[in-house]
């Protein structure tokens, strides 16, 4: 596995449980402990998102720093990196 | 609105082709228990539900169907990759090829192309909660195809998803029954 999908997939674990908790909160909106816990994996993801972004291109289109739209890069996500 | 992650739910990365697999993995992309018909059935029985935790939830399952969707058609992608004439006609993936060459289109197993009849929206919300559990359940007997069990990993992970999604809409069905015998 290379540096890249170790980061990316520490990100989608993180994003997994973020899915699996908002699922949860739909249906428990004023469940405090689990708020709490969302704010947990936010904060351990907001870090690995910028990490990976800035070696590796933007996940999503509002993070663009360089001064070419590098939104475009391959690879996308059904790419086999050869 | 959606806004695009450019990243799959679970990563794919599939090192051997193989078109026979594909043509009956395709099915879980466009056929009748597929992930198409799943997101389309959430993203649209969502309009009529009269709570704000079931208009909530729908979009967020439906919203994570898509994701399925996208991982089924990367898999596709991948185990059809750089094939010659001989492997096409030898795994019998030639009467997809014939239509749509190595493109991600929408079928079953058979060939059938998506169709929407495969799912119900009757703006009843204990009606469309119990078709969606019933959906559920025939993915998950779909996931169990011997198959399925070739991705074991991968398809762990959307087998949780489908057992995950059936309490929500429970919840839903209880919550909503005492609402409704309530008023």
């Amino acid at each position: 596995m290379t540096e890249r999908d170790m980061l990316l997939k520490k990100i989608g674990t993180c994003k997994f449980a973020i899915v699996d908790i908002d699922l949860f909160l739909d249906t428990h909106p004023g469940d405090t402990e689990m708020l709490k816990k969302r704010r947990e994996y936010t904060e351990q993801l907001m870090p690995l998102i910028k990490q990976f972004e800035e070696k590796y291109g933007p996940l999503t289109k509002d993070e663009n720093a360089a001064n070419k739209w590098s939104w475009v890069k391959d690879p996308w996500p059904w790419d086999m990196e050869e | 609105m959606f806004v695009y992650e450019k990243q799959l739910q679970y990563p794919v990365k599939i090192k051997n082709t193989n078109p026979a697999l594909a043509k009956l993995i395709i099915t879980q992309y466009g056929g009748p228990d597929g992930e198409l018909g799943a997101s389309m059935r959430y993203l649209s029985q969502r309009f009529s539900m009269p709570l704000p935790e079931l208009k909530a939830t729908l979009t967020d399952i439906g919203t994570e169907e898509l994701n399925h969707l996208e991982m089924i058609g990367a898999i596709v992608y991948q185990l059809t990759r750089n094939l010659s004439e001989a492997e096409i006609k030898k795994a019998g993936f030639d009467a997809y090829f014939v239509d749509h060459t190595t493109g991600i289109y929408p079928v079953s197993a058979a060939g059938v192309p998506y169709n929407a009849a495969t799912f119900a929206s009757k703006g009843d919300p204990i009606t469309d909660l119990h078709e969606s559990l019933a959906a559920e359940q025939k993915a998950i007997y779909a996931l169990h195809r011997k198959h399925a069990q070739r991705f074991y990993k991968f398809q762990w992970m959307l087998m949780i998803r489908q057992v995950l999604h059936p309490p929500t809409s429970i919840w839903s069905i209880n919550v909503l029954t005492v609402k409704l015998s309530n008023s």
